[in-house]
């Protein structure tokens, strides 16, 4: 018993430690940030020369989403922190939360009446917290402090009038301040989306996060999963762990599945989601990593969603969607829900099913299509209209739709062949 | 009312609590602010004060004369030293010392610190001045009698001229004038000498008349007051009677007997007289406050004389000083013991004060005669010198400094003694004549790095200093002499300006213990627009109320803010008139990086490239400027100046705004040497502004200094600029309103820009309007009304060639080797062919240079090699200018995952395929599958496909609807299909792609 207790808590423990680090973006960027031509560097070095030569900067991070633009950028504002402690305060502000001018503004001024402990009133005017903020780009500026804003979803920003860039751009570029404005977006034609005066004063640096290399992965997963040596961990466990680890990374069958895994989104954000979800598969009693924890872990995440659905779903309501898919076969491009209960009728005239059914269980498992997001109305129009009179679309290709019925087990013969036909 | 009581009491603390009503108080500074340029003093015309010992010996016979009741009324005569800003001195004196640790000093010393230390001077003086030449007591006697008629006999026409009120106290003292002739040559000669020349000058029985005055009774009480004070009736009709001599010569009276004051002044011992004084000065406020009811127009020439007369220069005691000057103030009273003050410094290893060059060792500031060093030097090298003590002492050794030889004693400087914390030093912030005649001065300390709350920080130099936010008024007793505190600038240029030379960079907040850097530009503005605002005022003879009330709030609001803890906590953002507690913001250490960094070329090239940065020189818009010159110049001579309203036009980044700025920075130099007529300048930015209507509050505000609502600020201006009422001083000036993004004031019935626009052309409105947006059509849209008043003058600013942008580049890098030509060209010329905008050339090369930097200080890091190129070069530029330009959509697509670049070429092939722009999900995904079988690629469900395309989507490469809509979902591509298949043609995973594209 107590042997077993002593077998188990080191691989407890391994996965705790593996599954704390999946999740802590300090610990998967900090690899990735040695080199000069990395982002981070590369953003350390603007950010501090702002700093340390008293000028204002404008950047822009670009990139999909998970390619790591925030996670890098707080790594190198928690750095930048350490290093010049006081002399830099940070404003953050979310394109979703706060892209009225107004509202932005309100959340500036008391951010900044947050760090330099000042009394913030709620009231003032949008005219009162611009004017406080260039007050304060100019005091912190002959004070050497550098506020950075940091401006996340950076293109919802980049919408209206743009009051709140203009202001703080401009503030920039005539008071003696130092500042930075990080705007981080996804979007590649954010800085297309400025207005002309906007981008005249925007300075225009521009990070691209691409994904790694395939070199970089394979390195950045060695380094996330193997375990440390000195630490806790009994010695020759963490030894095997890594050793096992090691075999498993230069599988063949291995680099395939991270090949198909990553075919469709090639960046450490999904990675690591992926990885966590392996992680978690991990055998507490082996102690070990598989190759099989991988398998099952990608197989989860290559669900097909909507034959899922359609396994769920009812014979009537099979019914209806292959009665859906005659009609788009005799190119009636639209249909509502009593253009489908003809063609349902037809089908029961001609080849009198056993499941026939009445109209409001019809209109039930209509809606419950509806529901399942399996069909869907062409347009948002005619709200007030009621259901059945709406046009609708099937929204699950006729192929999918025939791969569902082959795989659903009670699924009447006959439904089969009307696909067919 | 409470509040002002509340605010009175907390000036006067440690003297007198005055009940006096404050209103009053201030208008009697209002008034006072009758500056005169320039007075000329000697030594023997103003004596000391504090070393009047005496004199105050020669007073004392006189004293029986005057009855105890005398004394009080006599002493009472400053009282318009109840200004606001005396009696704060005690609190920030003690906040000073609590800061200081100076524990040396009694309490009752410090609380004043002019009339005890004076006092003790004086006392102490008595001893001393029998040894001292430059006092000596005997001498004196009959000197201080004689300096009294002269500065008498002075001070009559400058006091006529008061009385004729038209503010031109200047020209009395011009040098044309025979007075002044007089008073210069008197200040050349010894007192002796003056006095008989006074004795020739047809005032002479005046002088002695007044001199009777003078010894018969200090104070000379106008009419009225004697009314009230019974105490002195005798004296009075002395006074009286003399009056009317007076009245017929010079028809001045209470200046003079201010002048008699202030020649007989009692130096007052103990602190309990001066409260006495003070007690009696708010009596005569009062008195005089009644005065001011009965009788108006002598109240009126009352007022005049018995002010503070403020003062630009002043020369006292050999010295001249000035507004902006900074001295050496003395500290302590024995400071005096050691006042033989070496002009030269001595050398540290002979000791003797000589000719022969000196050179000052840059670590212990010590000097040395270049031939007492071993080894001699022939002449003063460049850069740093450390003397070999101090670097002996750095090698670890034990140094000794030469003693100096027996008998005598290492004379300390000025310099030493202030660095040391023996000595002060202030900055002379105003200047003034009490009512008494004393003279004093506002100073606004400085203090040095051992008494911060941090202390000295490695970084600091020897000679820095730091001004505080603490000031305190002076008597100009107590000012040794100049010193010369510098910015870094003229400090690196101050090679050879004798010993007492300082720096001075940065601000230090007394209450918060911090640092600042000094806003040298912003400052000296400031107080332009303030001397500006002096000359203005005291030009006017009628203040209306509501200045009062203004001034009075806004030193309410000073010592509000000068007091550490204010009753009243405002929040920081919300504004009336300033913001609350951003004071609060400053470094508690000055970050070293900020002093120590030698900056590299291209380092500076950087900072002179910022758009932060004004340049010197403003190239390649001469002409433009010149015509906005000739525009504003025209419409403000122009007494009508009737519809004046200029319409400038351009790209954005060429230099609009700047140029006006400009213009109207030439204009306001002009204004201050007086050739041109003042106007006030009111600057608004239509996207800075919340709603288009908020531009009347904006000019309303920055017209009279009030908030108020739109609606009722579109109201006041209406009348004043359309029906020509007044509403505030400095009406009759012109307003130039310059707007910038007038585009955005444009509202549904455009009535915010036509109400602007129309009041130019109203007959009395005296308002030009200068209008900046970017579109030249911008009058033709809107409607007829609007465009006939505003499209008639119009600038257009065209966007940069590559010329005159390489022109503007390099005038910025003059004097910076830090680019290649080809380099600058490189990057003007891109920018002229894509925008001619100004700024992106600028942030262009700012980029290379920092892209340079970059790599420059990366290799240094990795391979240490010495031959690094630290030159901005054309792949730097280039590298510049791919990150600005190019849409970083390529990247992204060679880089995207596999799936992507099929789902891309997919909707390439599909848009040959059918011709169509947009395409469905269904459609895509059909074309995708054939793709896939026909190159033996796993087709990945539909499923799978539809979040790459989402995904793909986010990015932007591809425009699609919400995900929801699946089947039906509409896609396009958002770059050319070009792109996608130059970026794709040659992936490597894929290279069947190329076959599609």
């Amino acid at each position: 018993m107590g042997r077993e207790k002593e077998k188990e808590k080191p691989s407890e423990k391994a996965l705790n430690l593996l599954r704390s680090r999946l999740s802590d973006p300090n610990f998967i960027f900090r690899p990735l940030s040695d080199s000069p031509d990395s982002n981070y560097s590369k953003l350390k070095f603007i950010i501090s020369t702002s700093v340390t030569e008293a000028c204002n900067n404008s950047i822009l991070l670009l990139g999909p989403r998970g390619s790591g633009k925030v996670a890098v950028l707080e790594l190198v504002l928690s750095d930048l922190l350490q290093q010049y402690p006081e002399a830099i305060s940070v404003i953050r502000l979310n394109g979703l939360l706060h892209s009225d001018d107004n509202c932005a503004l309100k959340e500036i001024a008391r951010q900044l009446c947050m760090e330099h402990q000042l009394l913030f009133s709620k009231v003032a005017s949008f005219d009162d917290n611009s004017q406080f903020m260039i007050a304060m780009l100019r005091e912190c500026g002959l004070a050497h402090k550098t506020i950075i804003f940091v401006l996340d979803e950076f293109d919802f920003f980049a919408q209206g009038k743009q009051r709140l860039l203009y202001s703080l751009l401009d503030a920039m570029q005539s008071v003696n301040s130092q500042a930075v404005v990080i705007g981080v977006s996804c979007r590649l034609d954010v800085d297309q989306l400025l207005e002309k005066r906007v981008r005249s004063r925007f300075s225009h640096r521009k990070l691209l996060f691409l994904s790694p290399s395939k070199e970089d992965t394979e390195r950045f997963m060695e380094h996330i999963l193997s375990l440390p040596m000195d630490s806790s961990l009994p010695h020759n466990y963490a030894a095997e762990f890594n050793g096992r680890l090691k075999k498993i990374l230069s599988d063949e069958r291995f680099k395939e599945l991270i090949d198909t895994y990553l075919s469709f989104n090639f960046t450490i954000g999904h990675l690591v989601r992926f990885l966590f979800q392996a992680v978690s598969y991990m055998d507490l009693n082996a102690g070990f990593l598989s190759l099989g924890n991988f398998k099952t872990a990608l197989s989860s995440n290559q669900r097909q969603l909507k034959l899922e659905s359609i396994r769920d779903c009812s014979v009537l309501e099979l019914y209806m969607m292959v009665c859906m898919k005659r009609l788009e076969v005799k190119e009636q491009t639209s249909y509502n829900f009593y253009s489908v209960m003809t063609e349902y009728k037809s089908i029961h005239d001609s080849f009198q099913t056993s499941d026939y059914y009445a109209a409001n269980v019809c209109l039930r498992a209509f809606e419950h299509l509806l529901q399942c997001q399996l069909i869907s109305f062409i347009d948002n129009k005619g709200h007030n209209q009621s259901v059945e009179f709406r046009p609708v679309k099937l929204l699950i290709s006729s192929a999918e739709l025939h791969q569902g019925l082959k795989s659903y087990q009670q699924c009447p013969a006959i439904l089969l062949k009307l696909m067919d036909r | 009312m409470g509040g002002k009581d509340n605010v009175s009491r907390q000036f006067t603390y440690p003297l007198k609590t005055t009940h006096r009503p404050l209103p009053i108080c201030k208008t009697l500074k209002k008034k006072s602010k009758i500056a005169t340029n320039f007075v000329t003093f000697t030594k023997q015309q103003y004596t000391k004060m504090p070393t009047e010992t005496p004199r105050k010996q020669f007073q004392s016979p006189k004293k029986p004369k005057q009855s105890p009741n005398n004394v009080k009324s006599q002493s009472s005569t400053p009282s318009i030293h109840l200004s606001p800003q005396t009696p704060q001195l005690p609190l920030r004196r003690s906040s000073r010392r609590s800061l200081q640790l100076f524990t040396s000093k009694t309490v009752d010393e410090m609380l004043d610190l002019s009339t005890p230390r004076k006092a003790l001077e004086a006392l102490d003086g008595i001893g001393k001045c029998s040894g001292n030449n430059r006092k000596g007591s005997s001498v004196r006697t009959p000197r201080t009698l004689k300096c009294k008629f002269n500065e008498e006999d002075r001070e009559i026409p400058e006091m006529g001229k008061v009385g004729e009120g038209n503010g031109e106290v200047e020209d009395a003292f011009c040098p044309v004038s025979p007075e002044a002739l007089e008073s210069k040559k008197r200040k050349k000669g010894l007192s002796e000498e003056g006095s008989v020349k006074m004795g020739k000058s047809p005032k002479c029985k005046l002088n002695e008349d007044l001199g009777k005055l003078g010894e018969g009774n200090g104070d000379v009480v106008s009419p009225e007051k004697r009314k009230k004070g019974l105490r002195n009736e005798e004296s009075v009709k002395t006074r009286k009677s003399l009056r009317c001599k007076l009245s017929e010569e010079e028809m001045e009276i209470p200046d003079l007997g201010k002048l008699g004051d202030a020649t007989f002044f009692p130096v007052s011992p103990q602190a309990l007289e001066s409260k006495k004084r003070k007690k009696g000065g708010e009596k005569r406020a009062v008195t005089r406050a009644m005065a001011t009811r009965s009788l108006k127009k002598v109240n009126k020439e009352e007022k005049k004389g018995r002010k503070r007369v403020y003062y630009k220069k002043v020369v006292y005691d050999g010295g001249e000083f000035e507004v902006g000057d900074d001295v050496y103030v003395k500290r302590r009273e024995d400071a005096s013991s050691d006042d033989e003050v070496p002009e030269m410094e001595e050398c540290r290893v002979c000791f003797k004060v000589g000719r022969g060059v000196m050179i000052e060792c840059d670590d212990c500031l010590g000097g040395f005669h270049l031939k007492c060093l071993t080894p001699p030097l022939k002449e003063v090298p460049d850069g740093d010198w450390v003397c070999g003590f101090c670097q002996a002492r750095k090698l670890g050794k034990d140094v000794e400094f030469p003693k100096p030889p027996e008998g005598k004693k290492r004379v300390r400087t000025l310099r030493e003694k202030l660095l040391a914390s023996d000595l002060w030093a202030a900055r002379i912030e105003s200047l003034w004549k009490e009512v008494d005649g004393s003279y004093w001065f506002r100073g606004r300390w400085y203090i040095i790095p051992e008494e911060t709350a941090s202390g000295r920080q490695p970084h600091n130099l020897k000679r820095e200093l730091y001004r505080t936010n603490d000031f305190a008024d002076i008597e100009m007793e107590s000012i040794i002499r100049h010193c010369n505190v510098m910015s870094p600038k003229e400090y690196a240029k101050a090679n050879d300006q004798g010993d007492d030379v300082f720096l001075c960079e940065y601000e230090y907040d007394i209450q918060w213990h911090s640092f600042k850097r000094l806003a040298e530009i912003d400052n000296d503005e400031d107080g332009e627009c303030a001397n500006g605002d002096e000359d203005w005022n005291s030009c006017k003879e009628d203040d209306s109320d509501t200045d009062e009330d203004m001034e009075y709030e806004e030193e309410n609001e000073r010592n509000a803010h000068a007091r550490p803890s204010t009753t009243h906590q405002l929040a920081a953002n919300s504004r009336k008139g300033r913001f609350f507690g951003i004071q609060k913001v400053g470094t508690k250490m000055i970050p070293e990086h900020v002093r120590c960094h030698k900056q590299t070329e291209l380092e500076r090239a950087k900072a002179t490239l910022l758009l932060a940065t004004l340049p010197k020189s403003l190239p390649c818009r001469n002409k433009e400027m010149e015509e906005i010159t000739t525009f504003v110049k025209g419409a403000i001579c122009d007494d009508q100046c009737l519809g004046r309203c200029l319409y400038i036009h351009g790209v954005p980044g060429t230099g609009k705004t700047m140029s006006v700025l400009a213009v109207m920075r030439n204009i306001k130099s002009e204004v201050d040497a007086g050739s041109i007529r003042p106007y006030c300048f009111v600057e608004v930015n239509g996207l800075k502004l919340a709603a288009p209507e908020n531009i009347y509050t904006v000019i309303y505000e920055a017209l009279t200094g009030h908030r108020v609502s739109w609606k009722k600020a579109l109201q006041l201006l209406n009348e004043r600029f359309s029906d020509g009422k007044k509403i505030a001083k400095g009406d009759d000036r012109p307003c130039i309103l310059l707007i910038d993004e007038l585009d955005l004031l444009v509202t549904r019935n455009q009535s915010v820009l036509y109400n602007i626009l129309d009041w130019p052309t109203k007959p009395h409105s005296k308002l030009i309007v200068i209008g900046i947006a970017n579109t030249m059509d911008l009058p033709e849209k809107l409607l007829p009304r609007i465009s006939s008043r505003m499209g008639i003058q119009r600038l257009c600013f065209g966007p940069y060639n590559y010329q005159q942008l390489q022109e503007i580049i390099s005038s910025r890098l003059k004097g910076i080797d830090a680019f290649e030509k080809q380099a600058v060209e490189f990057a003007s010329r891109k920018v002229a062919a894509i925008s001619g905008d100004a700024r992106r050339a600028l942030e262009i090369c700012r980029r290379a240079a920092e892209i340079a930097d970059y790599n420059m200080k990366n290799q240094i890091s990795s391979v240490n090699s010495s031959t690094v190129k630290d030159v901005v070069t054309m792949a730097d530029v280039d590298a510049a200018i791919q990150e600005m330009f190019q849409a970083p959509h390529v990247q992204v697509m060679k880089s995207c995952s596999k799936l992507s670049k099929i789902f891309l070429t997919a909707m390439v092939y599909e848009l040959y395929k059918t011709g169509m722009g947009e395409t469905t999900f269904e459609k895509l995904a059909m074309t995708f599958s054939c793709l896939c079988t026909s190159n033996g690629e796993a087709f990945p469900g539909w499923d799978t496909l539809l979040k790459v395309g989402c995904k793909l989507g986010e990015c932007r490469i591809i425009l699609c609807e919400a995900g929801d809509r699946h089947r039906v979902q509409k896609l396009q591509l958002n770059f050319p299909s070009d792109d996608v298949a130059f970026a794709l043609k040659d992936s490597k995973d894929l290279p069947w792609l190329a076959k599609y594209l």
